[in-house]
């Protein structure tokens, strides 16, 4: 599957299309106007009259007449056997079982090429018959001049383009919708009754994707393995490599007690592997994770001299994170003008993230995050006021605000460690199937049971410690509770061997002196948080479990795992030499399947929306010129905005290797390949590059004047692999492009048809 | 002006139109019954008509006819080729995006505008078999893509009976991918039991109706593959090669039965390949260099025979000969099979091989029994089976000592009865049945292999 749906921004596209479509109404006006004053005083009158006689039958526009023209074209449609149309259909689709049937056995790939098929052939059908019938109308009225008779009438020839638009569009409609419903019934019919139960919509919501390489540093992609299509990337496993999605509006309003995971990953080998790996495919895990820490602190993992520092923060070390900014402090003059740039940018993420943070922590914890990311953001300042790698004042000023903050790292850590978790919660593994869509789904509970690591034993061990103690229950008669271990292990998750190693190292910890026992209430001798304190115990491995089960923790999805509605998932390879492969919308939160036909008539609407648009070309073209040339005009124009207008954006963007079109062709006759570049002299090269950069321009206008008419097919590839993908995504872009060709093109056709001589030649 | 009347004017035309009919129907009638494809047999018609059939101008001599692919040539009008080439173009570009689905039904269309196009067939099926199949990763899938290219490459042979290769790349994909690919013991086995639910069990019967071992299935479409080059002569192949393949894939079954532990299976299929391939191949006659034609099997009299026949000197017949038995091999595999085929190499290998599973298993230490004496474990005494077994092979067919796999396994053989001595705390005795073998100069330099190999398989 090769489709990535992006939302479509309304604005930027009002913005561009203002841009585009005042640009070229000031050149045309401009062009008229200088064209009218060189022919005389006559010319410059008859310009202003004609423009505001234009302008005026815009603003009188009449909807009665318009319908009126728009019947008399449905008239002289059905009059040209338009509906014929339909014998053509029908006789495709009786045919049609010989091409498809048993072509695939696997049921996915059958209802594809079904869905495929149909929406193809009607949109290949009516296409031509819709641009004959738009291109030749007006020009066949010109020449049997009945639009002659038509123009004496109080009827403004804006009027007679919206008629004919309109006309036409209805034929449109009823044909597709007709077809439309001839082929849903065909589908269900057609369709191997084994693979029926794949005729639904699946709806997903796609998320944010990136990544960590094998050293668990941050990175846009994953690892290349060589293919030719670089639509996915791969991560290692059995190393730290990870994809990492973010899903936004993780609810539970909105997804309930479970969310449902689908994935469409593909495996890569370096090996063999396993026999099981052979017969059950790749090992991956998801790993569901929320981490403040990650996201206040990666972004200083860009720099591998501060890699120790963002280490230690990822790790909610935060004395020894101050101990290795400190060490940096003192070396500054060692730093360069970049790695300064990636600290003050990562600075000012941390301030951000502190600052966001510190209005929903406790007022006894608010300042600790106010003052380290006052800290951040002193030393983000220092940090961009070095100006170039000598700049030795800028680096020496950095040192100071540097030690602050490892000063306030140092003071505040503990705080800031209780509300900055890392809760990871590691799900069964999973195996890859590949290519089988939907088939790869995975249910994630809401009450989610796993092993706790260090951090998350010791959040659990500090609560479960904390609310005991405040409740004097781990305390009787300055002493540990009697019956303390089978007190925790009926209350809470924990099994009476990890509760009774847990009540052993306590009572060592008083013995030691390590925990003081204050009447009925204990407490850490030194002061200190009972996270602070568990975090040391369980790093000194002195919790390590009896239980071979390990420290089985229960965690919330929502209460645990969802920070401001975000879901982080990060997913990794579990098998060592094997890779997995995925782009962004290889993994989606699955929302409740829909019906077929919700899908369906989706990539309906924007085919009709296409052939609407094919209209519209189709009649403006019409206005100018005559019947032949309209066709071939509107034709080249949909082939191609239809093939080839994504190779023009890659064109002028320079995304096309081979430069532009002279280079190319010198290329080509000198046979020489784009790397190795033009055989030709430094001025030569200078001259192509330079005509080069005049036709790319050109490109670029073409670019914007030419619809892009793969929008509309968007739509048909999500229903034809089995998805109903949110309308922003499917058919807002085909919306917003008809929309945005049809007013430009109605003020154009009106123009022509009212400036140009009638009488045919 | 013309003299005749009406009446005879219509007597003269009616004459004309009679006299004009016999030539045509003479010519031109239709063949009176269903041409078989691909078998030359004469028809009755028309001379036209037996003329196309004779000369294989007809699609219906070409082989089976499909009738969506004839509509699709029509609709087309004169079109076939760009639509075709465009069609490739297509199968590409599915083929980089991973859109199986889209390319396997391009390729559907393709052959059925170049239906006769053996070439495509041989491409998509090789593409479809090898290509895509790598593409997936579970073996169960690359199982199915595999399938599909076989099925893609018999459906040709339908439409293509006169395209001899495409039978003989049938059995060939059979034999060499399901058999010899590093996925071979699941293909092997899926070949037989295939893991799609829809065949409960049992082999696809598009491609293995019979429920045979795949190599077996292999031999059936080398042997069409023969016949048909009977008729239509295979081009662009050695003649002797094309033509060793069906007892290239009973060797290759016999092969894999030993390999794989069937030994109550391995003495016949050894025995019939020989069969095959001395009694059947090696009394073939061949077309050789500068067609001359000869027979590998040969008397001194059927050599002066065929020199006779060929009009060449006994002298360059016997260099033929001699050229193509050394070509194929001819004597190691009659060698070779004589000697497998053999019930004491049966017991040998069999030996070997289940003391291979017995020290993998664990079987290789030594007990006492009930009275106190010590019993050598199960796994020595297979090998020490062995390893005499393999002393004697050697003492009866002499030549096959120096071929490497022979070696390899008797050193192998004594490598693993070495290792479980020292298991159980005792030094090898240097006086076993292959001593004087191992210590070849010849074969030492194998030592380090087998020492190679001895880790790989008890890792």
């Amino acid at each position: 599957m090769e489709f990535d749906p992006q939302p479509f921004n309304v604005t930027f596209g009002l913005l561009k299309w203002g841009a585009v479509t005042g640009a070229i109404t000031v050149l045309a006006l401009v062009v008229g106007l200088v064209a009218s004053l060189l022919s005389g005083t006559s010319g410059r009158i008859l310009f202003f009259r004609g423009l505001s006689s234009y302008v005026r039958d815009i603003a009188a526009v009449s909807s009665g007449r318009i319908l009126a023209v728009a019947r008399l074209t449905l008239k002289e449609s059905l009059r040209r056997k338009a509906l014929a149309i339909f014998v053509v259909f029908a006789i495709l689709l009786m045919f049609a079982g010989w091409f498809l049937t048993s072509a695939n056995q696997q049921e996915a790939l059958q209802v594809s090429v079904h869905i495929s098929f149909l929406l193809t052939a009607i949109s290949w059908l009516i296409l031509p018959a819709v641009m004959f019938l738009a291109c030749w109308s007006i020009p066949e009225d010109i020449r049997v001049r009945s639009l002659h008779t038509v123009v004496t009438k109080p009827i403004r020839r804006i009027e007679v383009v919206l008629g004919r638009i309109v006309g036409f569009g209805v034929v449109v409609v009823v044909v597709v919708v007709v077809m439309g419903v001839a082929g849903y019934i065909w589908i269900q019919r057609q369709v191997p009754e084994s693979a029926r139960d794949q005729l639904t919509c699946r709806v997903p919501v796609y998320g944010f994707l990136y990544f960590k390489d094998r050293t668990g540093a941050t990175a846009r992609t994953g690892v290349n393995t060589g293919d030719i299509w670089a639509f996915r990337s791969y991560i290692e496993g059995n190393s730290p490599a990870r994809a990492i999605w973010l899903f936004d509006g993780i609810t539970p309003e909105v997804l309930g007690d479970q969310i449902n995971l689908e994935s469409r990953f593909e495996a890569f080998r370096t090996i063999k592997g396993t026999a099981e790996s052979v017969e059950l495919g790749v090992e991956g895990q998801y790993i569901l994770v929320n981490d403040r820490r990650e996201d206040a602190f990666a972004a200083f993992c860009f720099s591998a001299t501060f890699r120790p520092f963002c280490d230690e923060l990822r790790d909610g070390q935060f004395q020894n994170a101050a101990v290795s900014l400190r060490e940096q402090a003192d070396a500054t003059g060692e730093l360069t003008n970049r790695e300064c740039v990636t600290f003050a940018t990562a600075a000012v993420v941390a301030r951000d993230e502190l600052n966001r943070l510190s209005s929903q922590v406790s007022d006894e914890l608010r300042t600790s995050f106010t003052a380290a990311a006052a800290a951040f953001e002193d030393a983000a300042e220092a940090a961009e006021a070095v100006e170039n790698d000598d700049d030795t004042a800028g680096l020496e000023n950095l040192a100071g605000p540097m030690r602050a903050l490892a000063d306030s790292l140092a003071e505040h850590g503990d705080d800031l460690l209780e509300e900055m978790p890392r809760l990871e919660v590691a799900l069964p593994s999973f195996h890859v199937t590949e290519y089988h869509e939907g088939q790869d789904r995975y249910e994630i509970p809401r009450e989610l049971t796993y092993t706790g690591n260090y951090e998350a034993l010791a959040r659990f061990l500090a609560e479960v410690t904390a609310e005991w103690n405040e409740a004097g229950r781990l305390i009787k008669d300055n002493a540990l509770a009697a019956d303390l271990s089978n007190q925790l292990a009926s209350e809470t998750e924990m099994s009476v061997l990890n509760t009774e190693l847990l009540v052993e190292v306590l009572q060592e910890e008083i013995d030691a002196g390590e925990l003081t026992v204050n009447g009925n209430s204990l407490s850490v001798a030194n002061g200190r948080r009972w996270l602070s304190y568990f975090d040391q115990l369980v790093r000194a491995e002195k919790l390590i479990p009896q239980d071979p089960e390990g420290w089985v923790l229960k965690a919330d999805l929502y209460d645990d795992l969802v920070f401001d509605d975000t879901l982080r998932i990060e997913v990794a390879c579990l098998n060592h030499q094997l890779f997995i492969g995925m782009a962004r919308p290889d993994l989606f939160v699955k929302m409740p399947d829909r019906p077929f036909w919700v899908g369906y008539s989706k990539a309906l609407f924007s085919t009709v929306l296409m052939l609407l648009l094919v209209v519209v070309i189709g009649v403006t073209a019409s206005c100018v010129v005559k019947g032949p040339v309209a066709f071939f005009l509107t034709f080249s124009v949909f082939i191609i905005g239809q093939t080839f207008h994504s190779f023009m954006i890659d064109i002028v963007t320079g995304n096309v290797e081979g430069g532009g079109m002279l280079e190319s062709v010198t290329l080509i006759l000198q046979q020489r390949n784009p790397s190795t570049g033009m055989d030709a002299s430094e001025l030569t090269q200078t001259i192509i590059h330079g005509a080069d950069t005049v036709t790319r321009l050109g490109l670029a206008v073409a670019s914007q004047i030419v619809p892009n008419f793969s929008v509309f097919s968007d739509a048909t590839a999500y229903v034809e692999n089995g998805f109903d993908v949110r309308w922003s995504f499917s058919v807002l872009p085909a919306i917003a492009t008809f929309f945005g060709f049809l007013i430009p093109c109605v003020l154009l056709g009106a123009a022509f048809l009212k400036f140009r001589e009638l009488e045919a030649k | 002006m013309n003299s005749l009347t009406s009446r005879q004017r219509k007597v003269a035309y009616a004459i004309a139109i009679v006299v004009l009919l016999v030539p045509i129907i003479w010519l031109g009638a239709p063949v009176s019954e269903d041409v078989e494809p691909g078998t030359q047999k004469e028809v009755s018609g028309g001379t036209l008509a037996r003329m196309r059939v004779d000369q294989e101008l007809g699609e219906a001599t070409l082989g089976n006819i499909d009738p969506s692919s004839t509509a699709m040539n029509l609709v087309l009008l004169g079109l076939r080729g760009p639509a075709a080439s465009l069609l490739h173009q297509n199968a590409i570009k599915y083929q980089e995006r991973k859109n199986w689905g889209k390319l396997k039904s391009a390729v559907e269309s393709i052959i059925l505008l170049q239906p006769h196009y053996v070439e495509v067939w041989k491409f998509q099926g090789w593409n479809l078999a090898f290509n895509v199949s790598r593409e997936w990763d579970r073996v169960t899938d690359r199982f199915y893509w595999v399938k599909e290219g076989m099925k893609f490459l018999i459906k040709g042979t339908g439409a293509n009976q006169t395209a001899t290769i495409l039978f003989h790349n049938v059995g060939d994909f059979i034999g060499r991918k399901f058999g010899n690919s590093d996925e071979k013991k699941f293909f092997r086995r899926y070949f037989v039991q295939d893991p799609d639910s829809r065949f409960e069990g049992g082999a696809d019967p598009e491609i293995n109706g019979e429920g045979k071992d795949n190599y077996q299935v292999a031999f059936d479409w080398f042997i069409q593959a023969n016949e048909r080059d009977e008729l239509y002569p295979v081009r662009g192949m050695t003649h002797v090669l094309f033509r060793k393949s069906p007892a290239q894939a009973l060797f290759d079954y016999a092969n894999a039965t030993t390999e794989e532990g069937l030994f109550e299976a391995s003495g016949k299929a050894w025995a019939d390949a020989h069969e095959q391939w001395t009694q059947v191949f090696g009394n073939e006659i061949f077309r050789g260099l500068n067609a001359v034609t000869y027979k590998l099997n040969c008397t001194e009299e059927e050599l002066k025979a065929l020199a006779e026949e060929n009009g060449v000197t006994l002298a360059v017949q016997r260099q033929i000969w001699a050229q193509n038995v050394n070509m194929v091999n001819y004597r190691f595999w009659e060698n070779r099979a004589a000697c497998e085929r053999d019930p004491e190499t049966v017991a040998t290998r069999k030996a070997i091989f289940h003391g291979r599973q017995a020290y993998a298993n664990g079987e290789i230490s030594d007990s006492e029994d009930k009275n106190g004496q010590l019993q050598i474990s199960p796994a020595q005494k297979l090998f020490e089976e062995g390893i005499a077994g393999m002393a004697r092979l050697f003492e009866n067919y002499p030549d096959l000592e120096i071929h490497d796999e022979n070696r390899l396994t008797a050193l192998l053989a004594v490598k693993y009865w070495a290792e479980i001595h020292k298991h159980n705390a005792k030094v090898p005795p240097d006086n076993h049945p292959l001593a004087e073998f191992a210590a070849h100069p010849d074969v030492l330099p194998l030592q380090s292999e087998v020492d190679l190999m001895f880790q790989r398989e008890t890792y």
